[in-house]
């Protein structure tokens, strides 16, 4: 037991492969930069839909939420793979294939733009109508509203939360191995088929995930708070 | 074209579904006056002073800005078209409006709330705009406050900045939807002190008040709403002094005990 334990926690065969290891962990940055662009993006949208004055459009916006919101990230990541490319390829007559890195930004992106769209929604119903009322009295356009009155205070008051969901995302990332995006995880599991040697690799995987979620998530965490702190005092 | 009124409102009429607020009000804000509006809760004051701006549109009637009509244009061939949102917001610009809850932008500074307008909506370059704003910050005597952020101020300051900020917009007007209604007595007196200069100046003024000694001594011309309509108007001293309707005794009876 305890020479399993030592053989677990032995970081000598990680290291060896660091260059091609380090590589994958390229690939679950770039893929959660490119997912968390999109989610933002996608997921703002939505939350304008969400609080718009017609009920279509809100239908319109609920719809997009729930659907990407409650659909799995490791269905959905095969589904935007292995299906979508056939629906669109019979929509326009071609033959259709996603490379596996777009994919798995665009079946990340959706599923989390439903988080983000909530996160949005409540921030944005949370600024006292007041504010916009005197925008509005002062001739601010809509657009200008929403860019210097309701965004900046929304992004504030929705970082603890969007912090969690950057965190959950980039957990997320480490199953776009299985459509083969050479991530980590897959470069791990590509190793471990030469090396026969699951439990260090495995666990060398483990605590890097572990030692950069905890990381990045303290450090944003606290300069938020103090961002926080410096307005609403 | 000095004959024009600088507000004139004609024949408004404001429902909320079956709730008809506004029944027909029709009056004129000559350059330079000080028109205040009194009257109960739920008489339609503050209705008809969101009607002004268009942040409550009129069921029926029109508000003319210097002239020119704010919900409607007329086309080359007489059509009375309604306005773009765009250009309801060019005349909105020639209205402050001060509100009862300050409605100030926490997350920026007393000078980047007065600066924002001029800036973003005016076009003014950064340094014509803070000086103006400071020009306004100076005009309410917070211009040691213009680093603070509106958390840090009391609801008087905030109020006078909620001012400053309307003012930073050049307005022809003036609008004061119960600016000190939400303010502690002590609170209350800075905010009046402010609008009081403000009169002095020529400022052109709409003030929806409960504050009737102050509208007795800063006003040209007092309205008394009741129930969606003007009950009585006239110069302060005859509203005040000899009131004809006996809402409008009543009314004041309350409030001058």
């Amino acid at each position: 037991m305890s020479g399993a334990l030592a053989e677990a926690l032995n970081p000598a065969l990680f290291w060896e492969y660091r260059e091609i290891l380090l590589k994958g962990l390229a690939f679950n940055f770039y893929v959660f930069a490119c997912a968390a662009a999109a989610a933002l993006a996608l997921g703002l949208g939505a939350a304008l839909l969400r609080v718009n004055r017609w009920r279509p459009v809100r239908w319109a916006g609920t719809l997009h939420v729930e659907i990407f919101r409650n659909a799995p990230d490791y269905v959905m990541v095969v589904w935007v793979h292995f299906v979508l490319p056939l629906l669109l390829g019979l929509a326009i007559g071609q033959r259709l294939e996603f490379p596996p890195f777009l994919s798995a930004v665009i079946a990340l992106g959706l599923v989390y733009s439903g988080y983000f769209a909530e996160t949005f929604r409540a921030g944005i119903q949370s600024i006292p109508f007041g504010q916009i009322e005197a925008g509005r009295a002062c001739g601010m356009p809509e657009r200008l509203i929403l860019w210097r009155i309701i965004l900046p205070q929304v992004v504030r008051r929705m970082l603890p939360e969007a912090v969690n969901q950057f965190v959950s995302l980039f957990k997320a990332t480490t199953i776009v191995s299985l459509i083969a995006v050479p991530d980590l995880m897959y470069q791990v599991s590509m190793v471990t088929q030469q090396e026969m040697r699951p439990l260090p690799l495995y666990t060398g995987a483990a605590l890097t995930y572990f030692a950069i979620i905890f990381l990045a998530s303290s450090l944003v965490r606290a300069g938020a708070e103090r961002w926080r702190q410096k307005v609403y005092a | 074209m000095s004959s024009i009124p600088a507000i004139s409102v004609v024949d408004v009429h404001k429902s909320f579904g079956p709730l008809a607020v506004l029944k027909g009000v029709s009056f004129d804000v000559p350059r330079g006056a000080v028109v205040s509006m009194i009257g109960a809760s739920g008489s339609g004051k503050s209705t008809l002073l969101r009607c002004i701006n268009h942040l409550e549109t009129p069921s029926a009637g029109e508000i003319y800005i210097d002239g020119e009509p704010m919900h409607f244009r007329v086309a080359g061939d007489g059509r009375r078209l309604p306005r773009p949102i765009a250009e309801i917001n060019r005349l909105r610009r020639d209205l402050g409006m001060v509100f009862q809850q300050f409605n100030l932008w926490p997350h920026m500074t007393v000078l980047g709330n007065v600066v924002e307008a001029p800036r973003r909506v005016r076009g003014l370059k950064r340094g014509e705009a803070a000086e103006l704003a400071l020009e306004c910050l100076r005009r309410v005597h917070l211009l040691d406050k213009a680093e603070e952020y509106p958390a840090r101020l009391s609801g008087g300051q905030q109020q006078r900045v909620a001012i400053a900020r309307a003012l930073a917009m050049q307005p022809k007007a003036m609008l004061f939807d119960e600016a000190t209604s939400s303010l502690d007595p002590e609170l209350t007196d800075e905010v009046l002190a402010v609008m009081r200069d403000l009169a002095r100046d020529g400022t052109t003024m709409i003030v929806v008040t409960h504050e009737m000694r102050f509208a007795r001594e800063v006003s040209d011309r007092v309205l008394f709403l009741h129930n969606g309509l003007i009950e009585e108007e006239g110069p302060p001293e005859e509203v005040f002094g000899a009131p004809r309707s006996e809402r409008c005794r009543q009314f004041l009876s309350k409030y001058l005990q």
